[in-house]
C-alpha cells in the first residue's frame, strides 16, 4: 500500500481565549492527500479550515496548542513542534495567502522576497538567484521587469502571482491555497484559477484548496472535504457531493451556491449560525440548523463511510426506517 | 508627484509653526499687560543709553503692528537684542549655549533610543511572560520619575566618582588634548545619562506596541512560512515596517527632549541653552529668555521635519 | 505624552448601540477589576488622594515649625527625616502631596475642558471648522510645551491659579486629538445616523449618543494627563516658577537643591518627594494605560513571539473515523 504524501490524522488545535478558557478551533480532522491529488476544504468562516491549512505547516501563533499528527511520507513532522517542522515549510509544503497585499512585505521588492526563500534554502545565490526570480515571475505570467517593485505598486492579481512565483520558488510538493482569490475581483479570479490549474499540472503539485466559495472549488479540485464547527462532517468526489450529499449541511452549502455549472438549482441561504466553540458540544453540532434532524442526532455522530470513497458524519446514513 | 507634494507641504508646515510661535513670542513678550520688554523700567541697572537704545531698537514709541514688523526684520537679520545681563547680543550668548548643548542631548538621545528600541522590541518578543513585565514596569518608572530627581539621585550615587556639575574641570588650564577629551568625557556622562534614562521609557513603549503591531500582520505569517528563523523574521520583517511608525512618534517626543535637557542642565550646572532659560528666568533676562525660547523651538520644529522626511524616506509607499 | 496617545487614538468601541453601550461598561470594569496594572494605579492613587485629603489632620507635625535639628536624619521619631529648616520631612511631603494632585487634577480638568470641546465640536461638525481646529492643534503640538510654559509662568508671574491655567493650556492639545479621533468614528455609526435622519438636534445626539461612548476615553485620557500635569508642576517649581506661599513635593525638591541638602549630606530631603512624585506619576500611567487597553479590541495575534504552540498528547476521539 503506498504511503500518502500527506497525511493529517486526528488533528485538534485549541486556541487560549481571554478569560482562561479555551476555544476548541478543530475538532479531530483527518484527511490524506496523495501526490497530484487536489483536495478542497471547503465551509464557513470559524469552520476551522484555515486553522487546519495551518497547522499543516505548524504556522499556529503562540496561544495555540496542538495535537495530532501531520505525516509526510509517514513522517510526523509535528511531533518536535516549531523546530522540527521549520525545515519542512517552503520546501515540502508551501502556503500562498488570501490577499496578496498584507501577505508580502510592504516594505520590499517582490524580487528580493522571492531571492530571500531561494538563498535561504540554498536553490541560489546572488546573480543565480536574481535570474531565477525572473523566471519564476515569467513563469506566473509578470514582466521580469516588475522583480523590482514593491507590493503596493502591483495589482491585486500581480500580487497573488506573485505569491504563487514565491511559493513555488523551492520546489514544493504540497501547495497550500487559502483563499486565493477571494481578495479579487471576478475577471482576475479567472486568470488566477487557471494559473494555479496549470502549475499544478506542470509540476504535479498535490493541493490543499481552502475556501469557502464552491464555484472556485469546483474548477480546480476533484475531492471535496467539507469542515463544520472544527470537523470533517463530510469527504468524497466533486461530483458525489452536489448530486449525493451524504450530510445536510452539504446539501443546503451546495444549493446556496450559485453558478456551479452542475444545474440549475434556486439559491438558498442557511440560517442560523454555528456553534460555539468554547464549550463542549452535545450532539451532533449541526442539529440546531438541520432540517433533518432526529431523535439519534443527540449523540454525535462519527464520519463513516457511505461510498467509495465517500464519507459522511451523519445518523442519517445509519438510521433504520421505521 | 506624490512625493514632492509631500516633501512641499511637510516644509511649508514647518515654516508656518516658526511663524506662529515668533508671533505668540512677540505676542507674550510685548503686548501681554504689564509687559516686561515694554515696561523699561523693570530692565534691571538700565543705564539711560541702555534705555534709549532699547526703545529704538523695539521701536517702544510705534504702533503695535509697525513694532511686530520691526521685530520681524530684526529676526530676519538675527538680530535677537542684547541680554540685561552680560549685554551681549543674546544671539552671541544662544550660540555658544547651543554648541554646548549639543553634544550632551544628542549622547543622551542616542542612548535612550538605542535602549529603548533595544527594551521594546525584547518585550514584544517575549510578550506574555514576566521578561516583558519586568521590562515595562522598569521602563515605566524611569519614565515616571522628574528629570531633576533622577539627576540628584544619580549625583548622590556618584558623588567622588564622577564629577557633578560644569562641562569641564576649571582647573585644568590649557590641558593635552587626551586630557581634555577625558576630562569632557567624566563630566558629559552623567548628564547624558540622566536624560537618557528619563527618556527611554517612553520608546520602550512605543517600540513594543509598534513591534506587537508589526508581528500580528500577515507578511509576519509568510515569512515564517517560508522557513524563516524567528530572530531573522524579527530583524528584517518586523523590525523594518515597525521603523515607520517608530520614526513619527519618537519625532514628536521631541518637545520631551527639551524639557529634559533643560532640567538636567539646570542639576548638572551645565552651561548650555538649559541653562541659559534658567538662568533668564532667574534673572528676568527677557530678551534672552525670549531668544532661547525661540532657538529651541526652531529646532524642535526642525527636527520635526528632519523625522517626516526620514519617514518619507523609509516608507515606499509614499515616496514612490 | 505622545505613545500613549497614539494608542489612544486608534481606539474604538466594540459597541453598536447606546444600550449595549451600557452593559459594556460593566463590561470595562469587570475587566479592569482583573487587571493587575488598573488595582495597583487605582490603589496608589487613592491611598495618595486620601493622605492629600487628610493631611491637615494626619500629619504628625506642623510644617511651620522646627521640631528638630536642621536635616536632621531619619529616625523613630522622624522616619523621613528633617529638611533645611529643621521640619519634618513626612508632614511635609503629606502636605506637599497636596498641591501637587490639586495642581495636577486643577490642570487636567482645564485641559479636559478645552480639549474636550475642541475634539467633540470638530470631529461632530467636522469639514471647514474641522481642519482649522486641527491646524491650530497641530501648532500647538509641535511648540514644545515646556519651554512656552517657563516663558508664560515668567511673564505671568508665580501663582497656584497662573500655574494651573499655564499647565492646562499646554496639555489640552493631546485630549482634542484622541477625542476628534473618537467622536468621528461615533459619528459614523448606524444607529448616529438614524437617529440624524429621524430629526434630532445636534446637542440631543452629543448629548445621549455621543458622550456616553466618548466618556470612558475621555476618563483614561484625563487620568494620563494628570501624570503630565503633576511631572509639569515639578518642573516649573523647579524653575522657581510656582507660587511661593505653597509647598508641592516638586517645591520639595527645588528647596533641597537650593539649600545644598546633598553636601550635607541630607538625600532624604529630596529621596522621599520624588518616590512619591514618581509613585503617584507611575499610578496614573498605569491606570490610564490599563483603561485604554481595556478599550482598545485591537489586540491582534501576534504571530511569533519567543513562545510557540505547545504539543498535547493524542486525544484518540476522532480514531475510529481513520
Amino acid at each position: 500500500m503506498s504511503e500518502a504524501l500527506l497525511q493529517v490524522e486526528d488533528l485538534h488545535v485549541w486556541f487560549d481565549l481571554e478569560d482562561g478558557g479555551e476555544l476548541h478551533a478543530v475538532q479531530g480532522v483527518n484527511f490524506s492527500l496523495e501526490p497530484g491529488e487536489r483536495l478542497g476544504l471547503v465551509g464557513e468562516s470559524g469552520c476551522g479550515k484555515t486553522t487546519t491549512a495551518l497547522a499543516i505547516m505548524g504556522l499556529l501563533p503562540p496561544s495555540a496548542t496542538v495535537s495530532g499528527r501531520v505525516l509526510l511520507d509517514g513522517e510526523d513532522i509535528l511531533a518536535g513542534g516549531e523546530n522540527a517542522i521549520r525545515p519542512h515549510r517552503w520546501v515540502d509544503v508551501a502556503i500562498v495567502f488570501q490577499g496578496a497585499m498584507n501577505s508580502l512585505n510592504p516594505v520590499q521588492r517582490i524580487g528580493d522576497q522571492i531571492v530571500e526563500a531561494l538563498e535561504l534554502h540554498g536553490r541560489a545565490k546572488g546573480d543565480v538567484a536574481k535570474a531565477r526570480t525572473a523566471e519564476l515571475l515569467e513563469s506566473v505570467g509578470i514582466p521580469r521587469g516588475r522583480a523590482s517593485r514593491y507590493p503596493h505598486e502591483l495589482s491585486g492579481g500581480m500580487r497573488q502571482r506573485a505569491a504563487i512565483a514565491m511559493a513555488l520558488s523551492c520546489n514544493p510538493r504540497v501547495l497550500i491555497a487559502d483563499e486565493p482569490t477571494t481578495a479579487l475581483d471576478v475577471m482576475v479570479q479567472a486568470q488566477i484559477l487557471e494559473l494555479l490549474d496549470a502549475l499544478c499540472r506542470d509540476f504535479h503539485l498535490a493541493l490543499v484548496l481552502v475556501t469557502h466559495d464552491l464555484p472556485v472549488v469546483a474548477q480546480l479540485c476533484n475531492r471535496c472535504a467539507v469542515m463544520y464547527a472544527g470537523e470533517i462532517v463530510e469527504r468524497g468526489p466533486l461530483e458525489t457531493l452536489y448530486h449525493h450529499p451524504g450530510h445536510p449541511y452539504t446539501r443546503m452549502l451546495f444549493a446556496a451556491s450559485p453558478d456551479l455549472g452542475m444545474g440549475d438549482e434556486p439559491v438558498l441561504s442557511i440560517p442560523g449560525a454555528p456553534p460555539r466553540l468554547d464549550r463542549p458540544i452535545e450532539g451532533c453540532p449541526f442539529r440546531p440548523r438541520c432540517d433533518s434532524a432526529f431523535a439519534a442526532c443527540g449523540v454525535r455522530p462519527s464520519l463513516l463511510p457511505v461510498g467509495s470513497g465517500h464519507d459522511a458524519a451523519c445518523h442519517l446514513n445509519t438510521a433504520v426506517p421505521a | 508627484m506624490r512625493g514632492t507634494d509631500y516633501v512641499l507641504k511637510r516644509v511649508a508646515f514647518a515654516i508656518v509653526t516658526v511663524f506662529v510661535a515668533v508671533t505668540i513670542n512677540f505676542v507674550l513678550f510685548r503686548l501681554a499687560p504689564g509687559s516686561a520688554v515694554s515696561n523699561l523700567s523693570r530692565v534691571p541697572h538700565a543705564t539711560q543709553q541702555l534705555r534709549h537704545a532699547l526703545e529704538q531698537q523695539f521701536g517702544l514709541d510705534k504702533s503695535k503692528w509697525q513694532q511686530y514688523v520691526i521685530y520681524l526684520k530684526q529676526l530676519a537679520h538675527g538680530n535677537l537684542g542684547v541680554s540685561y545681563e552680560n549685554e551681549q547680543p543674546v544671539s552671541t550668548n544662544l550660540r555658544v549655549a547651543l554648541i554646548n548643548t549639543l553634544p550632551m542631548v544628542t549622547l543622551g538621545t542616542v542612548f535612550s533610543i538605542i535602549f529603548g528600541v533595544f527594551t521594546g522590541v525584547i518585550a514584544a518578543w517575549r510578550r506574555g511572560t514576566k521578561t516583558e513585565g519586568a521590562t515595562v514596569t522598569t521602563a515605566l518608572a524611569f519614565y515616571s520619575m522628574p528629570t531633576q530627581w533622577l539627576g540628584l539621585m544619580l549625583i548622590i550615587l556618584f558623588a567622588g566618582i564622577l564629577p557633578t556639575g560644569g562641562m569641564t574641570n576649571e582647573f585644568l588650564l590649557n590641558p593635552p588634548f587626551w586630557t581634555h577629551v577625558k576630562d569632557l568625557a567624566s563630566h558629559i556622562f552623567l548628564p547624558a545619562l540622566t536624560l537618557g534614562l528619563v527618556l527611554y521609557g517612553e520608546y520602550t513603549l512605543i517600540v513594543r506596541s509598534a513591534m506587537l503591531e508589526t508581528l500580528g500582520e500577515d507578511y509576519v505569517l509568510t515569512a515564517r512560512a517560508k522557513g524563516l528563523k524567528p530572530r531573522t523574521i524579527v530583524r528584517t520583517h518586523a523590525l523594518r515596517n515597525a521603523l515607520l511608525p517608530i520614526t513619527t512618534l519618537i519625532a514628536l517626543s521631541l518637545g520631551y527632549i527639551v524639557a529634559g535637557a533643560i532640567l538636567v542642565e539646570i542639576v548638572f550646572s551645565w552651561p548650555g541653552i538649559g541653562r541659559a532659560v534658567y538662568d533668564a528666568v532667574l534673572q528676568r533676562d527677557y530678551p534672552m529668555l525670549q531668544g532661547a525660547f525661540l532657538v529651541l523651538t526652531i529646532s524642535v520644529v526642525f527636527f520635526n521635519l528632519v523625522a517626516d522626511l526620514l519617514y518619507f524616506k523609509l516608507d515606499p509607499r509614499i515616496s514612490q | 505624552m505622545p505613545v500613549l496617545e497614539r494608542e489612544m487614538s486608534e481606539a474604538s468601541f466594540f459597541v453598536e448601540s447606546p444600550e449595549a453601550g451600557r452593559s459594556n461598561r460593566a463590561q470595562l470594569l469587570h475587566k479592569l477589576r482583573h487587571q493587575r496594572a488598573a488595582l495597583i494605579g487605582a490603589t496608589i492613587l487613592g491611598v495618595a488622594i486620601l493622605t492629600a485629603v487628610l493631611a491637615p489632620w494626619i500629619a504628625p507635625y506642623d510644617i511651620h515649625t522646627q521640631s528638630g535639628p536642621v536635616f536632621g536624619s531619619p529616625s523613630w521619631k522622624h522616619p523621613m527625616g528633617l529638611d533645611d529648616g529643621g521640619i519634618d520631612m513626612l508632614s511635609l511631603v503629606m502636605w506637599g502631596m497636596r498641591i501637587s494632585l490639586v495642581v495636577g487634577f486643577a490642570a487636567t480638568f482645564v485641559s479636559m475642558v478645552i480639549g474636550g470641546s475642541v475634539g467633540l465640536v470638530s470631529g461632530y461638525f467636522g469639514g471647514k471648522t474641522d481642519t482649522i481646529l486641527m491646524r491650530i492643534t497641530d501648532y500647538f503640538l509641535v511648540i514644545p510645551d515646556v519651554p512656552l510654559m517657563i516663558v508664560v509662568a515668567a511673564i505671568w508671574g508665580p501663582s497656584l491659579f497662573h500655574v494651573i491655567i499655564v499647565i492646562g493650556i499646554l496639555l489640552w492639545t493631546g485630549t482634542a486629538r484622541v477625542i476628534r479621533a473618537q467622536v468621528l468614528s461615533v459619528r459614523e455609526r448606524a444607529y448616529v445616523k438614524r437617529t440624524r435622519a429621524l430629526g434630532a438636534g445636534h446637542f440631543r445626539i452629543v448629548a445621549r449618543h455621543v458622550l456616553p461612548q466618548v466618556a470612558p476615553l475621555l476618563v483614561a485620557n484625563t487620568v494620563l494627563t494628570v501624570a503630565v500635569a503633576v511631572f509639569d508642576e515639578t518642573a516649573l517649581s523647579f524653575l522657581g516658577l510656582s507660587d511661593p506661599s505653597r509647598i508641592s513635593l516638586g517645591k520639595l525638591i527645588a528647596n533641597a537643591f537650593e539649600r545644598a541638602a546633598i553636601s550635607a549630606g541630607a538625600w532624604w530631603a529630596i529621596v522621599w518627594p520624588g518616590v512619591l512624585v514618581a509613585i503617584i506619576i507611575l499610578a496614573c500611567s498605569l491606570l490610564g494605560g490599563a483603561v485604554e487597553d481595556a478599550l482598545n479590541p485591537r489586540l491582534r495575534v501576534a504571530h511569533l513571539s519567543a513562545r510557540t504552540f505547545r504539543l498535547r498528547p493524542l486525544v484518540g476521539r476522532g480514531k475510529e473515523a481513520l
